[in-house]
């Protein structure tokens, strides 16, 4: 079934791996996550922020956002020593970070709601076109 | 580049800063275990400061003792080590502080430098101007 005048020209049809286009602040949210969660090192964090969907992050992205959320404030370093091995920074979350991440949780969910009514708009459309494999 | 427009204007702070910030680069890259090497190209990626600047810089702290250099690659020297050693001393130190975060924001010691005083004395630690300034 069809709807009548309406011409997807095949626009409707999903890619067959489609790619998240994940918003340009995600790397700082992650961080922001993991930080609440406690005190990390740089290469912990470029591990778990790969596994939050980051794949090609690289430690060069990674150490310019901690230097730039040290600069607001909204993170803390310190070096820490160690016997086995040269001195690692570790990171800490401060106040300032820890409203930053609730203020930017808020923003999501409220993204969240919004996409919610628009995939539920969106699969009502493709309900209507006829079958189609869902994106 | 941002990280240009960020440094400071006068050329003799915009060396200390640099090299502050090259010399940090390289204790990162060593404790995370990354490599002790960098180059221009690298610095654009993690600093922010384009390749051209950033040779000028690498070669500046290699004249001044910091860095060795090998080909296109520079690496910290043993007096480069030297200082990172005392850079970490600074850096811990600013943890010890009593800084934004530490205290409640109500706490008496964001306002005077005496209250802050009184506020590190109580935490049995020692005070700052920056902390007396906030």
């Amino acid at each position: 079934m069809s709807t009548p005048g309406l011409d997807t020209g095949g626009a409707l049809d999903p890619p067959e791996q489609p790619e998240a286009e994940l918003p340009r602040s995600y790397l700082r949210l992650c961080l922001l996550l993991m930080l609440a969660e406690g005190p990390s090192h740089g290469y912990e964090l470029l591990e778990q922020v790969r596994r939050l969907g980051l794949r090609g992050a690289e430690p060069g992205g990674l150490y310019r956002s901690l230097r730039a959320m040290e600069r607001e404030e909204l993170v803390t370093s310190c070096w820490q020593m160690s016997q086995a091995g040269p001195p690692r920074r570790t990171y800490l979350l401060n106040e300032a970070g820890h409203l930053a991440l609730r203020v930017s949780v808020g923003s999501l969910r409220e993204m969240q709601r919004l996409l919610a009514t628009l995939l539920d708009r969106y699969d009502d459309l493709v309900g209507q076109v006829g079958p189609t494999s869902r994106p | 580049m941002e990280a240009e427009r960020r440094a400071p204007k006068s050329e003799a702070l915009r060396a200390l800063y640099w090299r502050s910030e090259i010399l940090q680069l390289l204790y990162w890259l060593r404790g995370e275990g990354l490599g002790d090497l960098v180059d221009p190209p690298l610095l654009e990626r993690f600093l922010g400061v384009d390749a051209a600047t950033g040779l000028r810089y690498l070669e500046r702290l290699t004249d001044d003792g910091y860095l060795d250099r090998d080909g296109d690659w520079f690496v910290l020297s043993a007096h480069g080590l030297q200082q990172g050693t005392l850079e970490f001393a600074a850096t811990f130190s600013e943890l010890n502080r009593p800084v934004r975060g530490d205290c409640s924001a109500d706490c008496w010691c964001h306002v005077s430098g005496e209250e802050a005083a009184a506020c590190a004395a109580g935490r049995g630690e020692t005070t700052t101007d920056e902390h007396a300034g906030t």
